[in-house]
């Protein structure tokens, strides 16, 4: 059985790392005496995963993790024995209880959505039109641990359209972000994009990102919830 | 996470991790439930100080006690200050973002001289006034505990009284008090309080003595000048660790601890007698639990915090007298849950390789041992009682059981020191390589020479000896380096500016407060590390003061020297540590009391205490 659970990681924690989130978890497992499974071998480790690793410095109400069982467990005990166990900051949200077989959540995972509240200095709404409307933007995007190297990507490809409200200063963007099999987009580099090649004058080191969902698509190319759903 | 940082600036900073808080484990009561506030301020980083045993136990004493809230607070790290200064932004606690200022008590721990800047900083960063006798009515107290209060002389303008000795038990005394003064309506003001806490065994209060001085600059006197202060102040002693608390459910991080696994502390004290070692005396006797009680805090400390690895932690691991069972037992017992085991420190002996070998099934990470000099001589003079033919059957074992690399531990500096002794440093770890290739065959062993400066530290038999100065401890690395001319010794040194600044405020008398406060003034902090230390900083800041570092560091005592510190005793006799000495400079070895006839340290007698060890039981 794997045991799949929608996560929490909430403002006051925003700044652990994917790696330290993750011992966390793992952790709390641990306390939770979940009879969760190991790998062989002579170092063997928990079997469990994270969907979709989540930069630092943003809160997200939708981590996703599978965690492999090596006995059968009702979902409600296991919930509940987890939730004992976690810090404050992250939370459960929701879960299902799957075969041993069923395809990894990562695999599922199609897009994330993003909400982002940032302070600006003068009126970003033009800059943001401009971006709706534009063709093609191309981003150089640092490749990871590529030292300095950078790949230039079409942003539109990943994020079509950008939703925007202004009001005291503060700039409210909603917007979806594909993920495909050769990678995706950073929420915090489209507000470089639009800082730097849309002229929007936001502050982006004051950014509050937060994601809120991350979702599949069924066959007709619908978003669809990772958890609860037929496999 | 200090609800008053905001997002920017912990975008902008380096590790913004640090700030967290929010751990499983942490406790936060409400102000209902707070009483007395109790700030545990570890003087560096948060990686650092969440790896720190004593706060752990503390912690848990303090938060178990009725109307008591205890909360941590760390140094931020340069770039945070900076910020921190810039918005004035007060330095808070990780639970509740209190300020340092609005707590009742706030407590240092003194592990290392080099941390004294952070201290004051951290005083400065959290709106309480840095020198004790300018400090408000309104304001928190400041006091301190740790090893290194047994000298904190150099701290008594800015601290109002230290905690003497093991803190479990005292540390709850005080708050009671406090809380207890507090009901009262704080009668008599901060003096008043003073007054009582000074009368709790083992507080010291620096403001009620008074030292005098000869013309020549050493001590004539240190008088209490207030009737409740007692001559000489003893430690304060758990007589049984079997009795006490052990904090089972401590805080456990997001993954940012230097040492972020379960700790479990074997025995308090160790006796074997290295001369130039300071906890050697200031912890004994040693006090064993027994190995029940161990097994028993393993399984709780296990479910609570989900760590997958139990250090057995003491002075000297390898000591306890039931280590072969309790491995064996712990090993058994853990294995199903994938938990491991890991000894923090090995004895040279191939008994300690073998339980090496034993708990680490996995990975064949470096084995590091401290023969601590080169030279047999030099051994005996500081009494390690360690053999050329202890090291190499140690290594022996290592390396049949499969190790290519060593780590080995030196000191330079100590008393009485010649070149020869030096380049028997470089001979030793040649021998060490050799033997590799005698037991696998071939060459290629890794060993790593790591060698620091000597410190002489008060309360050892080495109290009354110089340090060696800058060009001298400059001319021995170099002369090591230019004889490592072999492939596969790796040499690693300590800078020798930080071990003399180390010197000066171990033995310093409370003159040296000001060339602290002028250091810090000019900028000094994290001093312990390479990106906050300056030399030159705190040659300006002494100067400055008026005072000469060498009066500190290099001078040699005389025998009759009137010490700062002496006022506050672990129980040694000065006596004893004077014949240790005299035993050095004929490279005479004193075994080790633990299992054999009693040795006259006098800590025993002085304390009424006894030395715990259960070796008759572990058959």
């Amino acid at each position: 059985m794997k045991l799949r659970l929608q996560i929490t990681k909430e403002s006051g924690i925003r700044f652990i790392s994917h790696l330290e989130y993750q011992a966390t978890l793992e952790k709390a497992i641990r306390r939770a005496k979940l009879p969760v499974a190991y790998s062989q071998g002579y170092n063997p480790h928990m079997k469990f995963s994270l969907a979709s690793a989540l930069g630092v410095g943003i809160t997200s109400d939708c981590e996703f993790v599978e965690i492999e069982l090596e006995e059968d467990m009702e979902l409600k005990p296991a919930m509940a024995q987890l939730s004992k166990a976690l810090p404050m900051g992250i939370h459960i949200k929701n879960g299902d209880m799957v075969e041993k077989k069923a395809p990894k959540l990562m695999a599922s995972a199609a897009g994330a959505e993003y909400l982002i509240l940032v302070p600006c200095q003068g009126n970003p709404l033009d800059g943001i039109h401009s971006f709706n409307v534009a063709e093609e933007v191309i981003f150089a995007k640092p490749i990871p641990k590529g030292r300095g190297k950078t790949k230039e990507i079409d942003v539109k490809k990943f994020i079509p359209v950008v939703a925007g409200k202004y009001e005291n200063n503060l700039l409210e963007l909603k917007f979806s972000c594909k993920i495909t099999l050769t990678g995706s987009m950073k929420a915090s580099e489209l507000l470089l994009v639009l800082r730097d090649q849309f002229q929007v004058p936001l502050v982006y080191e004051a950014a509050d990102i937060r994601r809120i969902a991350l979702y599949g698509l069924n066959d007709l190319g619908h978003k669809r919830p990772l958890l609860n759903t037929q496999q | 996470m200090h609800k008053d940082l905001p997002i920017d600036i912990l975008n902008s900073v380096e590790k913004p991790e640090r700030y967290t808080g929010m751990e499983f484990g942490s406790i936060i009561k409400t102000p209902e439930e707070t009483q007395v506030s109790v700030c545990l301020a570890f003087p560096d980083t948060y990686e650092v100080g969440m790896s720190y045993l004593g706060f752990k136990i503390l912690y848990a004493v303090l938060n178990a006690a009725e109307g008591i809230a205890a909360e941590r607070a760390y140094a931020p790290w340069m770039d945070m200050e900076e910020k921190m200064r810039e918005r004035k932004i007060p330095l808070s606690s990780m639970e509740t973002s209190r300020n340092l200022s609005d707590f009742s008590l706030v407590g240092f721990t003194l592990q290392y001289e080099l941390s004294y800047s952070n201290i004051i900083n951290m005083l400065d960063l959290g709106n309480i006034t840095v020198l004790t006798k300018d400090r408000g009515e309104e304001e928190p107290f400041v006091m301190v505990g740790g090893p290194c209060v047994f000298n904190c002389e150099p701290l008594a303008d800015f601290i109002d009284f230290a905690m003497i000795g093991d803190g479990e038990d005292i540390i709850v005394e005080v708050a009671q008090a406090y809380k207890k003064w507090q009901q009262e309506g704080k009668p008599g003001g901060r003096k008043g309080f003073l007054n009582r806490v000074v009368q709790i065994q083992g507080i010291y209060v620096p403001s009620f003595y008074t030292v005098t001085y000869y013309p020549d600059g050493k001590i004539q006197e240190v008088k209490p000048n207030n009737p409740l202060a007692p001559k000489l102040i003893l430690k304060r002693v758990v007589k049984d660790l079997n009795t006490v608390d052990y904090p089972t459910h401590p805080v456990v991080p997001y993954g940012t601890a230097v040492h972020d696994r379960i700790m479990l502390e074997l025995f308090r004290g160790c006796s074997r007698g290295c001369r130039f070692c300071n906890a050697g005396i200031i912890y004994r006797p040693v006090r064993e639990r027994r190995k029940d009680v161990l097994e028993k805090l393993a399984r709780e400390l296990v479910d609570n915090t989900g760590y997958d690895e139990i250090s057995l932690f003491s002075l000297s691991t390898a000591d306890y007298s039931c280590l072969q069972e309790l491995v064996k037992d712990l090993l058994d017992q853990y294995k199903e849950e994938r938990i491991g085991i890991s000894l923090p420190s090995l004895r040279i002996d191939s008994f300690s390789v073998n339980l090496a070998q034993e708990v680490q099934t996995v990975r064949k990470s470096g084995l590091t041992f401290a023969p601590e000099a080169g030279s047999q001589r030099m051994r005996d003079v500081i009494n390690k009682g360690v053999t050329k033919e202890d090291l190499m059957h140690a290594v022996e074992a290592a390396f049949k059981n499969g190790w290519s690399g060593v780590k080995l531990y030196f000191m330079i500096g100590l008393p009485g020191e010649t070149d020869e002794d030096i380049v028997e440093i470089v001979n030793l770890a040649k021998s060490v390589q050799y033997k590799y290739k005698q037991v696998t065959g071939h060459g290629g062993a890794r060993v790593t020479v790591s060698v620091s400066n000597f410190v002489p530290k008060p309360y050892t038999p080495f109290q009354w000896v110089g340090q060696n100065s800058k060009a001298e401890f400059d001319r021995k690395h170099m002369l090591l380096k230019n004889n490592i001319n072999v492939k596969n010794i790796n040499y690693q040194y300590h800078d020798s500016t930080t071990s003399l600044i180390e010197g000066v405020f171990a033995r310093g008398d409370r003159r040296c407060g000001k060339a602290l406060y002028l250091a810090w003034q000019r900028g000094a902090r994290f001093d312990g590390w390479s990106e906050g230390f300056s030399f030159d900083r705190w040659e300006k800041a002494f100067e400055e003061a008026g005072l000469d570092m060498s009066f500190y560091n290099a001078r040699v005592r005389d025998k009759d020297e009137v010490f700062p510190w002496e006022h506050v005793s672990p129980g040694v006799e000065r006596s004893f540590l004077w014949r240790e000495f005299e035993k050095s400079q004929r490279a005479e070895l004193t075994h080790d009391c633990r299992r054999s006839t009693c040795t006259g340290c006098g800590i025993c007698q002085n304390l009424d205490m006894k030395i715990i060890d259960w070796k008759d039981s572990a058959k």
